[in-house]
């Protein structure tokens, strides 16, 4: 006979005992039919493939498109070339007076000599730890397709994005909090779609926070009771704990039944622990300072407390209440990137500096880049004479950059022609991007599949080639 | 720019089935495990495979005997013969030159050469579920390809003869007790009453019994109490309601688009509702299925004169529209989303993979997917103005979507001409609009009329058409047990699974048809078996001998959707909003008291309860829900607005009535909760709880929101 006494004293030992956060291998998720059964923790069994380098992504968004030509492929002959009218379908001639040249100083860094703008003189001092891409190309100049392909590998929506098919392969370091945390102060353009999980389980779409109002019940939503403290939603937990064992008993210990129970102790668990991690308080005003005062500094600060409290993968998206994508300069471009890039450069090179001095840039691999990047051309606003120039979106060459996790530092790979107008030599797609990045993470990319509608789906559909070169 | 844009879809390769080795064949094996199969996978496959675009030489080098078959020039492997085995020569580069990239280092051909002199030991079986559609030359085999199970017509036959006949209370019964007792198994006991029309309730209609319904049943000693019961959840408005949500996971029914630029709402279907409450009504009033089907393909042609169905278009008029809409690469995106929406919706065929290729397993070439595809390119997304006198824009449609129905109608019709490997630009021969010709004994009559609509809308729902009935017939059985007949309700192909009571599908699907297609017959035909009243009960012998319950030995215990369990939650706490139809509501707004069926649902960013609980993507027709389990769901239950204030509404419900001991409160709240009475431990432990804190009524709140948390309340036993 089973005991089924419900004395407070005699079930509430028992049911407190061995539902602790650790050590949750069991399968808990009865959606397997796309592949291996998965835990609580998420991740496939088989995985990773192979050894990684990288442990964690901070994927680090300039929503709009960063000038690659304004700062990290500069072209000088531009200037020689100012006005002239580039040739070729893509231009559109209207729209502008021509190439124009950037304003800003190009020069080298580090021992490697990294070329970088003048935009960045704090990111200048990691210049030995960055990976330029200046060969980066894609599919479409428009935002929405662009940053679907850039998220989720495909134009359209309902394609799982590369956050969710990386917690889907390898669940998550800490059970306590989501694998994939999506931080966004506002709404990018798209929106949701590009954390999505699509058909993946729910459990591996990205955990959006907003991160406009840096209060941690604002950002996770219920995280904390609105009414009982710690010790009385212990009492309540250990009541609902014993009603649910003896239930349970009644029902020959069916494995549903405690599945739910190791989620309910998780759950309470988990609060206390993401009131620390999501708390950007418990950092020395120094420390802010660093990162700047800004909603895309203090969410870089924020990128950093979560990958070192074991989240997977973080994006942060530089977006604002008012602007869904800041980058997107077709007007003053060069104003506009003077004060974007100052923000960008600060919080950037914070975290590049605090990952350092943690030791935990070696497996935390930064990526920081747009949906494409913009003409080395200008354009012009006809309707309105005062404005300054701008640049327009441009999608067949500009540049990202990557930093630890594998990667070689101090290397400026690839090459677009002498305008900047293609990428030419060591041409890198994006879907070679998510290859690499999935690469770093110990994941072949061609074996991470889920079954749905009769196909077995990847992130990089029937594309993707790992750029070996710059691999440390 | 990338010529394929992204769009050809990957296919698969043939999963392995488990290979028992002897323990001297293990070895050898391990070889090929370790040696061989990495280097055919990495550099053969390519061309050689069932996932190559195209096989060059006819040779295949992913199955143990089709590499022994090999190609056009002959056996690529024969086993210790080395010297005749002409995959070893093209290694050398003597014969072929294989693989094309470079010859392989010299080690990995010596370990081909001692895998061939080991006897070329091999586990790659080629199944029957993974063989591709028999071509001769480039033309599908129709009549063999038509001999595959789901092709066929469903055939009664006579049900097993069984031991224990008594157990039959319906011809389902006796094809689940044949099995059972060809394993040696016996069906469990019939569950007890309570959990009887608890689960009944809540699979029929999608609401827990009352505590009063319980009662009354439970005491009920005539034998034709069951029956009434279910007579009465049938004739429920909340039917309806409860089957429609899952019609509307299969139509991807959703109300705004995934694309939003800026605040443009113009795509956006403000009365998505009507069709919504269209399907509610049609299950209430148990319109037959195949009509069903033919009113939202082509309500508007099947009776032009009768405009009382036109909502059911929203089917179709509800779809995806897609950002750059009319350029020919999106247009033929959205094409793919209807065919994928009708095929594996409505003949579980996963028709959409034909796309870009020849379907690699199921015989559906690309010409018939352009023949379906034509029939949407010839129709339009149409705001149809309610009224006639309403204002219109230039192409009829409303100026005011507000004030419209969204639907498809007929444009001009065309026949597409093959996109080859899905690439608009690059176009092959014209295809007629028509059916699939796997399900027309590899003919396909041209459609004439407009689009095609009307033909395509006879063609699915027809009797002779294999599939539909029993497509719904295995949906609905996958609702009331957990677990569908086909484990893959939305692909009937080779790819899917296989049914594990084919004679039982077939009966039901045929008796349904001749039962004029009546859902209700069907729901009442299961729920009135013996295999649906058994108890749950987890029978050790039992489950070790079929751990999974295919054989249906019991029932299984399910979890409640999130609809079924918002929606009880909101009956416990005695708030829950019975009113039919309407606008939709946001449901994460933690005073909105309706159903949770009547959630706005987004496209661009769906409720996140809804989110929290699988709800499936409705980008897409979604085959089945998942079901995960997480630490964000019982953050939910521990913390959220919604729970807080049910929690306060129930313990308002028992600490209100005067004049109680705290024992006969506890009762009235599991009365309320969980239609039941509390043991006496229970009330011990809940009265113990109650009192030990300061604030009692605090307490009470406290103790109705654990009970509202609990297990109990979320599983179906």
């Amino acid at each position: 006979m089973p005991d089924l006494k419900l004395s407070r004293r005699n079930l509430l030992t028992k049911a407190g005992a061995g539902f602790g956060a650790i050590g949750l291998a069991i399968a808990m998720c009865q959606e397997s039919r796309g592949g291996t059964a998965t835990g609580l923790s998420g991740g496939m069994r088989d995985l990773p493939h192979f050894m990684p380098r990288a442990k964690r992504v901070i994927h680090l968004f300039m929503n709009g498109a960063p000038s690659h030509v304004d700062t990290f492929d500069p072209k000088p002959m531009l200037a020689k070339y100012e006005g002239q009218q580039p040739t070729g379908k893509l231009y559109n001639p209207s729209k502008g007076t021509g190439f124009m040249p950037s304003p800003f100083r190009f020069s080298p860094h580090g021992s490697s000599g990294v070329v970088i703008s003048e935009l960045f003189p704090q990111l200048a001092e990691y210049a030995d730890d960055l990976c330029v891409i200046r060969s980066m190309h894609t599919n479409v100049p428009n935002h929405e397709p662009g940053l679907l392909m850039m998220n989720c590998g495909h134009l359209q929506p309902v394609r799982p994005s590369l956050g969710s098919w990386i917690s889907y392969g390898l669940g998550t370091e800490n059970e306590n909090l989501p694998s994939f945390v999506v931080l966004s102060p506002g709404r990018p353009v798209v929106g949701p779609q590009l954390w999505s999980n699509s058909f993946l389980p729910g459990q591996f779409q990205g955990t959006s926070v907003d991160t406009n109002d840096l209060d941690v019940e604002k950002m996770v939503a219920n995280i904390r009771h609105p009414l009982l403290d710690s010790a009385q939603q212990r009492q309540q937990l250990d009541l609902l704990l014993a009603m649910n064992r003896r239930h349970m008993q009644q029902r020959e210990n069916e494995a549903i039944f405690d599945e739910q129970i190791r989620a309910m102790e998780l759950a309470y668990q988990m609060q206390s622990e993401a009131m620390v991690a999501f708390d950007i308080a418990r950092e020395s005003d120094q420390t802010r300072q660093r990162y700047g005062n800004t909603p895309f500094g203090q969410s870089c600060l924020l990128a950093r407390r979560l990958v070192e409290n074991g989240v997977r993968m973080v994006q942060v998206h530089y977006v604002s209440k008012k602007n869904k994508q800041p980058w997107d300069t077709h007007t003053d471009n060069n104003g506009q990137h003077r004060r974007l890039c100052e923000d960008s450069d600060r919080a950037t090179a914070a975290l590049l500096s605090d990952l350092k001095s943690r030791g935990l840039l070696d497996d935390t691999l930064v990526v920081w880049g747009g949906e494409f990047g913009r003409t080395p051309y200008s354009q012009v606003d006809n309707k309105k004479s005062d404005t300054k120039p701008g640049r327009d979106h441009h999608h067949t060459g500009f540049s990202m950059f990557l930093a630890g996790g594998g990667v070689q530092g101090g290397l400026m790979y690839g090459s677009t022609d002498e305008f900047g107008m293609h990428a030419v030599e060591n041409r890198v797609h994006v879907h070679d991007l998510h290859a690499t990045i999935m690469h770093l993470l110990g994941i072949d990319h061609q074996r991470l599949t889920y079954r749905y509608s009769g196909r077995d789906f990847r992130l990089t559909d029937i594309h993707g080639r790992i750029v070996n070169d710059i691999l440390a | 720019m990338c010529k394929s844009l992204g769009i050809l879809l990957l296919c698969v390769g043939g999963l392995l089935p488990i290979h028992w080795a002897t323990a001297d064949e293990s070895e050898a094996v391990a070889f090929f495990e370790n040696k061989i199969r990495p280097i055919l996978v990495q550099h053969c496959y390519e061309c050689h495979s069932g996932a190559s675009d195209s096989i060059k030489g006819g040779l295949r080098l992913d199955f143990r005997e089709l590499s022994r078959k090999g190609g056009d020039s002959g056996p690529a492997v024969i086993p210790k013969r080395v010297a005749d085995s002409l995959i070893i020569s093209a290694l050398k580069y003597e014969t072929a030159e294989m693989p094309p990239s470079g010859k392989l280092p010299d080690k990995v051909i010596a370990d081909f050469v001692r895998w061939i002199e080991m006897g070329a030991a091999d586990p790659r079986e080629e199944s029957a579920a993974h063989a591709p559609p028999k071509k001769t030359g480039d033309k599908i085999d129709w009549k063999a390809a038509g001999e595959f199970w789901s092709f066929q017509a469903p055939r009664k036959t006579a049900p097993p003869e069984v031991v224990n006949s008594t157990w039959i209370a319906q011809p389902i019964d006796a094809f689940i007790l044949g099995t059972l007792e060809q394993a040696g198994m016996a069906p469990n006991e019939p569950a007890d009453r309570r959990t009887l029309l608890r689960r009944v309730t809540l699979d029929m209609i999608g609401l827990p019994p009352s505590y009063e319904e319980m009662e009354e049943f439970a005491d009920d000693t005539n034998p034709a109490a069951y029956e009434r019961a279910v007579q009465r959840l049938l004739a429920s408005d909340h039917f309806g309601e409860r089957w429609a949500r899952v019609w509307l996971d299969v139509a991807r029914f959703a109300e705004d688009q995934a694309h939003i630029v800026g605040d443009n709402k113009e795509l956006f279907y403000p009365n998505a509702y009507l069709y919504r409450d269209w399907v509610v009504q049609a299950f209430n009033r148990d319109l037959p299925y195949d009509e069903f089907i033919r009113q939202q393909i082509a309500a508007d042609l099947v009776n032009p004169r009768d405009s009382s169905n036109v909502a059911a278009l929203g089917f179709m008029g509800l779809g995806p529209k897609y950002y750059r809409r009319n350029a020919p690469d999106v247009m033929a995106e959205e094409w793919e989303d209807r065919v994928d929406t009708v095929s594996r919706g409505l003949l579980g065929l996963t028709v959409a993979c034909a796309r870009c290729h020849d379907h690699k397993y199921d015989p559906i070439p690309t010409e018939d997917y352009y023949g379906l595809a034509g029939v949407f390119a010839g129709t339009e997304m149409f705001n149809k103005p309610f009224s006639d006198g309403d204002e219109t824009k230039e192409n009829g449609q409303a100026k005011d979507t507000e004030k419209s129905t969204h639907i498809v109608r007929d444009a001009a019709p065309r026949d597409l001409k093959v996109m080859i490997r899905g690439d608009v630009t690059n176009e092959g021969d014209q295809v007629n609009r028509g059916f699939l010709r796997v399900l027309g004994n590899g003919q396909s009559k041209p459609f004439r009329i407009g689009s095609g609509r009307l033909e395509l809308a006879y063609a699915i729902a027809s009797p002779a058409n294999p599939l539909t009935a029993r497509v719904i017939v295995n949906r609905v059985w996958g609702q009331y047990f957990g677990q569908p007949l086909v484990d893959t309700p939305s692909n009937f192909g080779q790819l899917g699974s296989r049914p594990t009571h084919p004679e039982l599908l077939d009966d039901l699907a045929v008796r349904f048809m001749e039962n004029g297609w009546s859902l209700k017959w069907l729901h009442r035909e299961i729920v009135l078996s013996s295999t649906y009243r058994q108890s749950s009960r987890l029978d050790a012998t039992k489950s070790k001998l079929d751990p999974a319950n295919k054989l249906v030995w019991r029932v299984n215990r399910k979890r409640l959707s999130v609809e079924s369990w918002r929606d009880s939650l909101l009956a416990a706490a005695g708030v829950l909003d019975r009113s039919l139809g309407g606008r939709s509501i946001q449901v994460s707004s933690p005073n909105e008291n309706r159903r949770t069926m009547y959630s706005y649902i987004s496209r661009f960013e769906l409720d996140p309860l809804l989110t929290l609980l699988d709800f499936p993507d409705p980008n897409t027709h979604s085959e089945r829900r998942s079901q995960t389990t997480t630490a964000l769901q019982k953050l939910f239950s521990l913390n959220s607005p919604l729970m807080v204030r049910l929690a306060k509404d129930l313990s308002g419900r028992v600490v209100k009535q005067p004049d109680l001991t705290d024992r006969a409160r506890v009762k009235l709240a599991y009365q309320a909760a969980l239609a039941r009475n509390p043991d006496g431990e229970e009330i011990e432990a809940a009265v113990e709880y109650i009192n030990a804190g300061q604030n009692k009524d605090e307490q009470w709140e406290r103790f109705a929101q654990a009970m509202l948390a609990s297990n109990e309340m979320l599983i179906i036993d």
